[in-house]
């Protein structure tokens, strides 16, 4: 019974051991950027010879890499406001209305994410060059904003289908007008699905390297764009502080993630 | 007796009949900006492909005669294929083993693969171009267990590249297969066991069968993912071995040759457009299978 | 003579907690056995373990004297039927039919005519090429079955094949079954939590309650003579009467109504002692019932009548005793002594003394 756990015998240890395997692959890389960014060798000696908080200290003095965090912050935010939104208002046309090319449409939207991002990338470099787009935060948005609509499109229109509209019809019948039967009904009950398009697409704009690196200019950058800056001199230390406290970063979003998955459970 | 009951045929509750072009104005704004941002720069870049330097071919024409480009292509389709490969390999027993796991263990396992997958992509290749390098922690691991005299180089070539990339695209193959997995109902397995089929059989004749669709969508979602990317690839990689996406932008950022940018662009497009086709096409035909 | 099957004292538990145990049972070849019980109650465990799915914490099933529990499912020649069909859904119904006989290595000649035998024996000629999607519940069902007895199994366990189909679906496959066992001579246990079914289909009936076999007893022995309360609840219709335990006389007991009425001659069952509360047990169709035509000169009890229900080959009347418990009475149709009775009204009923039974009152399951 090779789907029962406890009856596979042999196997059973074999699994375990890819298992452990694939772990330990997943898990120790990270681990060891955790390790360096603590530990005093500039040269990333490991097992580093003493312990310090030195690249952290220089992480901070630095303006860049402050200004920059700050940017991919400020970007991420509106990414997310801006998909989610649109998102809300996309999914409920594709997934309540009747209009002619209505999948057409849908499949339009999915677009972007299955595009090599390289191709959308070069395409928006030359399009923003002409408008003068380039190097500015609102060229930054429409550009993530585009390639995270596909996720919060996917997330919103998901939750959207499994609600039963009748229950919003209900409300209306119970005498809400249209609107506030959306607010107050639909809204809460496809929370879920919102919160999901809501960090897929500030993930997806607070990560994207490829875009971005076209977009910047010297005077604003995004968080990746100055690692990849960084990465392309040398391998410093510093670099491993920020991927420290990006990781840090990611297990909170993981924690309010599980959170918010049990209380809507 | 002489009451009538009325037997309501059909049962549920009548469907309201949709307006025709209902709902349009709302995907209007998001559908506005797609076009904008998205389609117009990309039907843009293609033009620039026909007509830069003059109109015609000639872009596409020496896109498939050079020696230089086809290298670039090779090197794209191996590197993408030997991934997926492994993705697969490894990904499968993942899979099985996040299925049949009591649950607070396969709990741990997808928490270990989710916190890879979210964390921030660069700081993932920079710990394997650490790792990797000619002084780090695989060579003289290696070369303390005797297994090596000298050290060998895996950043800076194909190895490099497919090492970070095989780190990065296993949750994508893993997660699909997870889902296809849990859909094969464990009674199958029992009663290939009560019917006589020993474990080599019920894998080969009833796991592995109802896997593959998981298999071939994964697989193909790897594959395609590989193909653009750039990242890694950039990171990881020699100068000497370029894939795709890295042609693409020293073409159009470092040669301003936007005519064989354009070109190289479309063709990485119109191949990934092409395989996604593929796939979707697989995917509904085990679906009318099973349906 | 050594049994065929030999259940010998089966105890399954998790941890603390105790899924079957004390299960013995013997069942001769070419039986046909029910396990009958609500869910839950250990006979789906119990089938687990004959199937090899669940190792036993103690116990052993033999199988014409040799004990299964070391030798592998896929070796143990048994045949099942699940629940949900689990029919390989990539494969057509030909290939499933086929699929023991090719893990058999059997040659192919003799798998095709293995298989075509089969297929006519489960009616399945005219879908063996489809998939298993394109068939009905009835369908899929059959092809389970034909799956299960294509290699001879001397056993064939079903784990309530016939849960998921509606009631006319479900008479007609369980004739099927029977049909079935009749032409193959096939031992068979067979799970369900439907007292009709077990009735219909079986030899002998084991009842099992809270990971137990309460009885084991062919359809009439369990019907006249329960063994046990929950027996008696959950084979036919009962009324249950609370009472205390008066005198017990070897097999038989004197007890005491709640309105102080004494009653003789009552079979008794399990550990019933005198002084203790106990159960009252009737069956609905063996209670008189009658008009009362005078305070105090009637023989039996005087009961409320709440509610006469006239269901065609009977008329089904809800009394309420004096002390406020509720019974249901079932009067064949065309038996005198009914008429009369009204809602709200009094009637009077009384029973033959060997149709009542009483047992120890455990909690009421």
């Amino acid at each position: 019974m090779l789907l029962d756990f406890h009856r596979l015998g042999g196997l059973k240890w074999v699994l375990v051991g890819i298992g452990l395997f694939v772990a330990a692959f997943l898990l120790l890389p990270i681990l060891f950027t955790v390790a360096l960014s603590f530990g005093s060798s500039q040269w990333l000696v490991f097992p580093p010879p003493s312990w310090t908080l030195r690249w952290y200290e220089e992480l901070f003095a630095d303006s860049r890499w402050i200004d920059s965090t700050l940017t991919s912050l400020q970007c991420a935010v509106l990414v997310t406001i801006l998909s989610v939104s649109l998102g809300l208002l996309a999914s409920f046309g594709l997934v309540r209305g009747s209009f002619p090319g209505r999948e057409a449409i849908r499949a339009m939207f999915l677009m972007p994410m299955i595009m090599p991002v390289i191709v959308v990338a070069v395409a928006l470099y030359a399009f923003f060059l002409r408008l003068g787009l380039g190097g500015t935060l609102f060229g930054f948005v429409l550009a993530h904003t585009v390639i995270a609509l596909p996720l919060a499109i996917t997330s919103i229109c998901n939750a959207l289908e499994r609600f039963d509209k009748s229950i919003e019809d209900a409300a209306v019948l119970c005498g809400a007008n249209p609107w506030e039967a959306k607010l107050r009904i639909t809204l809460p009950a496809i929370r879920e699905g919102l919160f999901g398009a809501a960090v897929f697409a500030f993930l997806t704009s607070w990560d994207e390297v490829v875009i971005a690196i076209f977009m910047a200019s010297p005077t604003l950058q995004t968080l990746p764009v100055h690692i990849w800056g960084t990465l392309r001199q040398d391998l410093t230390p510093v670099v491993a502080a920020a991927s420290t406290l990006l990781l840090l970063f990611t297990l909170a979003l993981m924690l309010v993630a599980a959170w918010f998955r049990g209380r809507t459970k | 007796m002489t009451s009538v009951s009325i037997v309501e045929r059909g049962g549920g509750p009548p469907q309201r009949r949709r307006r025709r072009g209902g709902g349009f104005s709302y995907v209007l704004p998001a559908l506005v900006l797609l076009l904008i941002v998205f389609v117009l720069p990309v039907l843009l870049l293609l033009l620039r492909s026909v007509t830069e330097p003059e109109l015609g071919l000639q872009n596409y024409r020496e896109l498939v005669e050079s020696a230089t480009y086809g290298r670039v292509f090779l090197n794209t389709f191996l590197v993408s294929s030997v991934v997926t490969a492994i993705t697969v390999l490894v990904g499968f027993p993942i899979a099985w083993l996040l299925v049949i796991l009591p649950k607070r263990w396969a709990d741990l396992l997808f928490g270990i693969i989710i916190l890879s997958m979210w964390t921030n992509l660069l700081a993932r290749t920079y710990a394997w171009m650490v790792l990797l390098q000619r002084t780090g922690v695989i060579n003289k691991t290696l070369i303390g267990l005797g297994i090596i005299d000298e050290p060998l180089t895996l950043v800076n070539n194909l190895v490099g590249v497919t090492i970070g990339m095989t780190y990065i695209m296993l949750p994508f193959i893993i997660l699909p297969l997870v889902t296809t997995m849990r859909g094969i109902e464990p009674d199958l397995l029992r009663a290939a066991a009560l019917c006589g089929a020993g474990r080599l059989d019920a894998f080969r004749r009833v796991l592995l069968p109802l896997s593959l669709p998981g298999i071939a969508a994964g697989g193909l979602m790897t594959f395609v993912m590989s193909l653009g990317y750039f990242v890694t690839p950039s990171l990881l990689g020699g100068t000497s071995n370029m894939m795709a996406a890295e042609l693409i932008a020293q073409l159009i950022q470092s040669l301003l040759n936007w005519g064989m940018g354009g070109a190289a662009a479309f063709a990485l497009l119109v191949l990934t457009l092409a395989l996604y086709a593929l796939q979707l096409r697989l995917f509904r035909r085990t679906q009318a299978g099973r349906a | 003579m050594m049994p065929f099957l030999d259940i010998r004292n089966i105890k399954k538990s998790y941890g603390g907690t105790v899924a079957v145990q004390d299960v013995n049972l013997t069942v001769g070849r070419g039986e046909f056995i029910t396990f009958l019980g609500p869910s839950g109650s250990g006979k789906s465990t119990t089938l687990y373990v004959i199937a090899g799915f669940l190792d036993p914490t103690e116990g052993d099933v033999l199988l014409q004297g040799k004990s299964l529990l070391s030798v592998p499912s896929h070796k143990r020649n048994i045949g099942m039927v699940f629940q949900r069909y689990t029919l390989f859904p990539h494969l057509t119904v030909a290939e499933n039919v086929a699929f023991p006989l090719r893990v058999r290595r059997m040659p192919a000649v003799d798998i095709q005519a293995k298989v075509a035998e089969m297929i006519r024996l489960a009616r399945l000629e005219k879908v063996q090429d489809r998939l298993p999607s394109q068939l009905s519940g009835g369908q899929q069902q059959r092809v389970a079955l034909a799956r299960a007895l294509v290699y001879n199994p001397p056993v064939l366990l079903m784990d309530e094949p016939l849960s998921a189909l509606d009631k006319k679906l479900r008479e007609e496959i369980q004739f099927e079954i029977k049909r079935i066992h009749q032409e193959t001579g096939v031992t068979i246990l067979y799970v369900t939590h439907d007292q009709e079914e077990s009735l219909r289909l079986s030899d002998r009936i084991a009842v099992f309650s809270q990971g137990r076999i309460d009885q084991i007893g062919t359809s009439t022995e369990l019907y006249q003579n329960p063994a046990t309360q929950f027996v008696a609840g959950f084979v036919g219709n009962s009324d249950f009467l609370s009472c205390r335990i008066d005198r017990v006389d070897g097999h038989h007991a004197q007890i005491v109504l709640p309105n102080g009425a004494v009653v003789g001659g009552v079979r008794s069952h399990g550990s019933v002692k005198a002084g203790a509360a106990g159960t009252l047990m009737l069956r609905p169709e063996r209670v008189r019932i009658r008009a009362c035509t005078g305070e105090g000169s009637d023989t039996g009890m005087a009961v409320t009548v709440r509610d006469i229900t006239f269901l065609g080959d009977n008329t089904h009347f809800s009394v309420e005793t004096d002390w406020k418990q509720s019974m249901a009475i079932r009067v064949p149709f065309g038996r005198t002594g009914a008429e009369g009775l009204a809602v709200g009204g009094r009637a009077r009923i009384d029973w033959v003394a060997e149709d009542a039974h009483v047992f120890d009152s455990v909690a009421q399951v």
